[in-house]
């Protein structure tokens, strides 16, 4: 009887086996060069325009001349979140999804966006502005569609507390924020996103590089400089006021702000408290030893991305519905149903978009911005505690440390020691590797370095780099494997150059 | 003398009393406060945002009719269903297993306490990734994800069988000896004689099976992920306090809360006898 | 170390036997320890001895079945239906074609990429004419990991049910030799209701246990050996395959910088063990008083008081927790209410969203746990002291007692004898309490110095919801947090272990029927 129970279970293990693992992905052939057809799609975009968005795909089903038509589901995704959920399943994503900028880096490597065609490409480059097709490509590539070109900040500030002449002065604010007994809003204490702004103000950078993956590989950052303490001792000054608040939520008008540092997706809030007493400018500027700072900012976008298919009909049908999308015409449709700034660069001529309040601030502060490329993810969570260790600073060395920490963390994000940075490895297309994989070197002599014993096909290619990155490698040509066999890799470093040879064993 | 000393202790065992009353109301205040602020700003009309006054400036139901036109409806129904399968099923499994460890001894059952004992020491976080994926293939995510949570959290759940155990344990063994002897099957004792003398512990899991899914957002976020139709209470609510919708849907979410919590609180407060009764005796059985 | 004998054991006070269990345990390790590797080496013989002695008797009943027998060596259960049992020897039958098929379709292709975890990765294809890209998908690491992992699962039960239908053709060749009649089908059947209950009641809970549980646990532990992360997910950028002990030497190298790895995890794990400490015994012994405020004689509306408590038990964690983090949050209520009051000038960052504070939001989460749990440890012990017999305070309030006497005396010994293994459960849940962290602070502050080298880190994060940023967060490492997710079950089991043998109170179980 015991058997049979055992059995039964056995059972039960195996039909659920079967269900399981049966399905294996099933190729889909379609290759037709006709677009014609019905594509059951879902497209994520933001709470906000899921009606809008709704709309505008009936409208393209009526209007395009290739018969193709689109079943959407539209879910309300935030673009904040859009990365995170399209890494639980690239798969079982959304064909389009909108997505803030700082995800792009990341929604790349997962192979989670179609790469855009030729002609569309150049289409896209020409019809927006610059910073926002830089923001969507990597290597020169456009990996997504500009969506909008609005996710800046500048200031909101109440007519009524704050006069007009003060404006360009963040120590004439502050002053007379304490003097009404209201709060200076800008959210210091826990996003680097708006300490950014002294730093940027006084020519500080922090620019990221990336591969082709989109994984991070290295970071010019001059945070941790003359320029930079300059920086902190600027923000020094607003974060002592007894008036300062940290915070970047447009309703703080409501509880007592005269001035809140925040973007366009507040301004209705803030029309909604202030009426008429609505003021909108470009930051600042701060002053450290009698010289004066224009506050900076990032300049960033919104994007949308087309999930890789593998029907070319349907990636081909999805990338017309997503250029028609984020096109002259859909920018300006959200720009009138939202008020989100477009990115198109006839739509930013409009004169209804220069007549919004919010964006002429933010078109005005533009011009001490800093378009806001691909950054570590790591970074955000880095940099802010620059923030609160201002605050807690009681001298100059006090604010150095907290650069000090800055930097100290920065350079850990790549985890490599100077060792490492150093290290002399073999890659190429050889024991099976195809340029992924680093074969250590050691020193033997000095500027002498040599591979472990290495099985050599004919044919292979192979290089000699420093600190498994391309900044330093030998020799500029692949060295080309001319016979099987045992071999150890030589490389003799001299100054600027250095030579490969292969000793067969 | 003997009187005096009376009146004393008297005296003290009033002024300690009164002390008692002041905590106790004191800690009652403190917590219901949360759930007070939460209805209170359910019905504030004035604003959707968070903001730094409890009684609300302007009253109305503006808040629950936006949740009854939001996909909230959805989302409850949801919720109801896996609560309900759930708590069948998971009481049916639970008992199976509690049952059989506390009335049969057979070869491996030491062995299998002790391998479930270790197997709950693992986080279960990570599990998350492979159950998406056994379910994706098995097509019970995303706006299937109902079926799929429900699958989840029954068959795992024969893990929790400690406290029922410890209630069939304290069931004299003597009343299945009896009905064996007058030519009982095991099925039989187990149907006719343990079941109605376990009501209590029944009811218990049936109550906690029923709750676990209304608070259950990491799991059921993973499992229905982007797909409005699969999602859970929890999940679509949690979504509302991210930093880019809590300025609009702050007070539909105290709006939603209340309507999760009414029934809930409900069905737990009329079955609260018998939750005591579970706890206390899954403590002491430990 | 000086060993007491029952007698000079029972002499001892309470701190000093205390100790000496737990001075007595440790020193014990080396013994244990040594015994241990000895019962390895023993169970690793006997199990070669009973592989011997399965073999051996397979073999037998091979030579000594008839040829009823031989055949149910290829076709599982022909025995058995050929001799009348025909329920079971179709069961077995379509159990052995149900393997075949699942090997056929998939089973074997899945096994024969285990070793590598696939060999063709995805790329992009090009096409001209409608200037557009399409991908073209290859192996899928996850899924020859998992169901590999499955395959063996089976492969394991076939083996094993193989070898069942072999002992099953013996025994029952034995008792047709012996003139006895074999069991019926519908006997059989009978017999799942009656002798073989515990069978029928067993087999649905832990087929989902071995699928849901089991088999997802054996899953990630194997992770922990690959290079699974956000870039390399196996399917749609790269494959990951097998990378040996790399991801432990990242673990545990101590490379002394502080930012890395194993100085991030010393420093989770030190507050992670603070918390749990905190979070269990202020509940417990305020849980405790609570109860007893309410039991004592001469108060009214006990009812009341426990009603009010237990609403908090009631409401959904993610409504109450997120609703309390709003509250205290830099615009919150309490910060408008304390303004409003004049009593501070700035908001308070109670949760600690703003960086480096790391103190103020560790104080609040156990004190927002305290709000959380009390009510469950009320209910616990107001059950428990109700049961302490009356007489006992009696006595000790005719022999002078007085209050804080009689609860040092009678109520904290009785207490904690009963609750004992509750407090070690609720010790080793508090340091996988995802719930409360995650809900109220997220983990905030942040700690920048750990967060370039390990993740999304903050302050107040326990392991677990460290674990689950390493897997949502930036990087999606998920080798990392699998090889976190190890240690986390290190440490609890390690101090349950301890607990286990120190704790007194680890009855007995047959003596509580």
């Amino acid at each position: 009887m015991k058997k049979i129970l055992a059995l039964v279970l056995a059972l039960a293990l195996a039909l659920s086996l079967v269900a399981c693992g049966g399905s294996k992905p099933a190729e889909e052939t379609n290759s037709g060069s006709e677009l014609a057809g019905t594509y059951d799609i879902t497209v994520w975009c933001a709470d906000a325009i899921v009606e809008l968005t709704k709309q505008q795909i009936a409208a393209f089903n009526e209007s395009n001349e290739d018969g193709i038509t689109f079943n959407a589901t539209v879910e309300a995704v935030g673009e904040g979140d859009a990365a995170t959920q399209m890494i639980t399943d690239v798969e079982a994503g959304g064909d389009l999804f909108c997505f803030a900028q700082d995800q792009f880096a990341r929604l790349v490597q997962a192979g989670a966006l179609n790469k855009l065609g030729v002609q569309a490409s150049e289409t896209v480059s020409a019809a927006n502005d610059a910073g926002v097709v830089a923001a969507a490509s990597i290597n020169g590539e456009l990996y997504a569609y500009p969506l909008t070109s609005d996710n800046g900040y500048f200031m909101y500030y109440d007519k009524s507390v704050i006069p007009e002449e003060d404006l360009d002065s963040l120590e004439k604010l502050v002053a007379d924020c304490e003097a009404a007994g209201k709060y200076f809003s800008m959210e210091t204490d826990t996003s680097a996103w708006y300490i950014a702004s002294f730093f940027f103000g006084t020519g500080c950078e922090s620019t990221w590089e990336t591969d082709a993956d989109g994984k991070f590989v290295s970071v010019k950052d001059t945070f941790n400089s003359p320029e930079g303490l300059i920086a902190v001792k600027g923000m020094k000054h607003l974060v002592d006021s007894p008036m300062y608040l940290s915070s970047s939520d447009g309703a703080g008008f409501d509880s007592g702000c005269a001035i809140v540092v925040t973007g366009t997706w507040a301004y209705e809030t803030v029309a909604g408290i202030l009426g008429d007493n609505l003021g909108a400018t470009d930051l600042p500027s701060f002053e450290v030893d009698g010289q004066s700072y224009h506050m900076g900012s990032f300049n960033g976008c919104k994007l949308m991305g087309v999930k890789p298919q593998t029907d070319a009909a349907k990636s081909a049908a999805l990338h017309k519905l997503a250029q028609y999308l984020t096109g002259e015409q859909g920018q300006m449709e959200r720009f009138n149903a939202v008020a989100w700034g477009p990115s198109n660069l006839v739509d930013q001529a409009n004169e209804a978009v220069q007549a919004n309040p919010a964006l002429a601030a933010l078109l005005q502060q533009n011009q001490y911005s800093v378009p806001q490329g691909q950054i570590h993810g790591s970074w955000w969570d880095i940099a802010k505690v620059i923030g609160t260790d201002v605050e807690n600073a009681t001298d100059e060395a006090g604010l150095q440390a907290a650069l000090d920490n800055y930097q100290a963390a920065i350079s850990a994000l790549f985890n490599m020691s100077e060792e490492q940075l150093n290290a002399w490895s073999v890659i190429g297309a050889l024991c099976g590797t195809n340029w992924d994989t680093d074969f250590p070197m050691t020193e033997t002599a000095e500027g002498t370095f040599q591979s472990e014993v290495l099985e050599l096909k004919a044919g292979d290619e192979l290089k000699c780099r420093q600190g498994a990155s391309w900044d330093v490698n030998f020799p500029a040509d692949n060295v080309v494997v001319e016979a099987d066999g045992n071999y150890i890799v030589q490389l003799v470093v001299s100054g600027d150059s250095g030579e490969v040879t292969l000793i067969a064993q | 003398m003997s009187n005096k000393r009376h009146m004393g202790l008297r005296a003290s065992a009033h002024i300690s009393n009164t002390l008692i009353y002041i905590v106790l109301v004191v800690m009652s205040v403190v917590w219901l406060i949360p759930f007070i602020c939460i209805v209170l700003q359910s019905f504030r009309v004035e604003s959707t945002w968070q903001v730094g006054y409890v009684i609300p400036q302007k009253w109305g139901w503006d808040n629950y009719v936006a949740l009854w036109n939001s996909d909230f409806k959805r989302w409850y129904l949801n919720t109801f269903i896996t609560a309900l399968a759930t708590a069948v099923g998971q009481t049916v499994f639970v008992l199976c297993m509690s049952y059989t460890l506390s009335r049969f001894r057979f070869k491996m059952r030491q062995g299998l306490m002790r391998f479930m004992l270790v197997l709950g020491m693992f986080p279960n976080m990570l599990a998350m990734i492979v159950l998406y994926r056994v379910l994706k293939d098995l097509g019970l995510t995303q706006a299937n994800a109902v079926p799929g949570l429900i699958l989840v959290y029954i068959a795992s759940s024969g893990m929790g069988y400690y406290v029922s155990k410890g209630f069939f344990d304290t069931i004299p063994k003597s009343l299945d000896e009896a009905a064996r002897v007058d030519g009982a099957t095991r099925a039989q004792v187990l149907w006719k004689i343990i079941l109605p003398l376990a009501k209590p512990i029944v009811i218990y899991t049936i109550l906690t099976a029923f709750m676990a899914p209304w608070g259950d957002f990491v799991l059921a976020r993973y499992i229905s992920f982007g797909t409005s139709a699969g999602m859970n209470v929890a999940v679509g609510m949690y979504s509302w306090l991210q930093q880019d919708m809590i300025g609009q849907r702050y007070t539909m979410f105290c709006a939603g809360g209340v309507v999760v919590a009414i029934p809930v609180t409900i069905l737990f407060m009329c079955l609260q006898k018998y939750y005591v009764e579970g706890v206390t005796g899954g403590a002491v059985k430990g | 170390m000086k060993t007491y004998n029952d007698l000079e054991y029972l002499r001892l006070s309470k701190g000093q036997k205390f100790l000496y269990r737990l001075v007595s345990f440790f020193a014990a390790i080396p013994v244990a320890l040594k015994n241990g590797c000895l019962g390895i080496g023993r169970f690793f013989k006997n199990l070669a001895a009973a592989i011997g002695r399965e073999l051996a008797d397979i073999v037998l009943t091979f030579k000594n079945g008839d040829w009823k027998t031989r055949l149910s060596f290829l076709i599982m259960g022909f025995g058995s239906m050929a001799r009348g049992q025909v329920l079971r020897g179709l069961l077995f039958l379509l159990f052995e074609a149900v393997f075949i098929f699942y090997m056929i379709m998939g089973g074997g292709h899945w096994l024969s990429l285990l070793s590598s975890l696939g060999r063709i990765g995805p790329h992009d294809e090009y096409s001209a004419v409608l200037d557009a890209y399409t991908k073209v998908y290859g192996d899928n690491s996850f899924k020859i990991l998992l169901y590999g992992v499955l395959t063996i699962f089976f492969i394991i039960a076939l083996v094993y049910t193989w070898r069942l239908n072999i002992k099953q053709n013996k025994i029952a060749e034995d008792i047709l030799r012996s003139g006895k009649k074999l069991r019926s089908g519908k006997e059989d059947l009978k017999s799942m209701v009656d002798d073989q209950f515990h069978k029928t009641l067993l087999a649905l809970p832990l087929t989902g246990i071995i699928l849901f549980t089991v088999m997802p646990i054996i899953f990630m532990v194997l992770v922990a050996f690959t290079n699974y992360d956000g870039s390399h997910d196996g399917y749609n950028n790269a494959l990951f395959t097998w990378v040996g002990l790399k991801n432990f030497r990242t673990m545990l190298t101590w490379s002394g910088s502080g930012v890395n790895y194993s100085a991030t995890f010393g420093e989770i794990l030190t507050w992670t063990l603070i918390w749990a400490f905190f979070a269990t015994f202020t509940n417990y012994f305020l849980g405790m008083f609570v109860a007893m405020m309410i039991n004592k004689k001469g108060i009214y509306l006990k009812k009341l008081w426990r009603t009010v408590l237990v609403l908090t038990i009631a409401i959904p964690q993610f409504i109450s927790l997120l609703y309390v983090s709003k509250m205290f949050a830099k615009n919150g209520i309490v910060n408008g209410l304390l303004l409003d009051l004049g009593w501070i000038t700035q908001a308070i960052d109670f949760m600690g969203s703003q960086a480096n504070n790391a103190l103020l939001p560790r104080v609040m989460v156990i004190l927002i746990n305290i709000w959380v749990g009390i009510p469950y440890l009320m209910l616990i012990t107001t059950g428990i002291l109700m049961n302490i017999p009356a007489d006992l305070y009696e006595s000790s309030r005719i022999d002078g007692a007085n209050a804080w006497q009689q609860y040092t005396k009678i109520t904290l010994p009785y207490m904690l004898f009963i609750t004992g293994p509750y407090l070690l459960t609720s010790f080793t849940n508090n340091i996988n309490n995802f719930n409360v962290i995650y809900l109220l602070t997220g983990g905030a502050p942040t700690n920048a110095a750990a967060s370039g080298a390990a993740g999304s880190v903050g302050y107040t994060d326990l392991l677990i919801t460290w674990l689950f940023k390493i897997t949502m967060g930036a990087e999606s490492q998920y080798y990392m947090a699998s090889v976190i997710g190890i240690l986390v079950f290190l440490v609890v089991a390690i101090i349950s272990l301890v607990v286990y043998n120190v704790l007194p109170s680890i009855k007995n179980e047959e003596d509580f029927q």
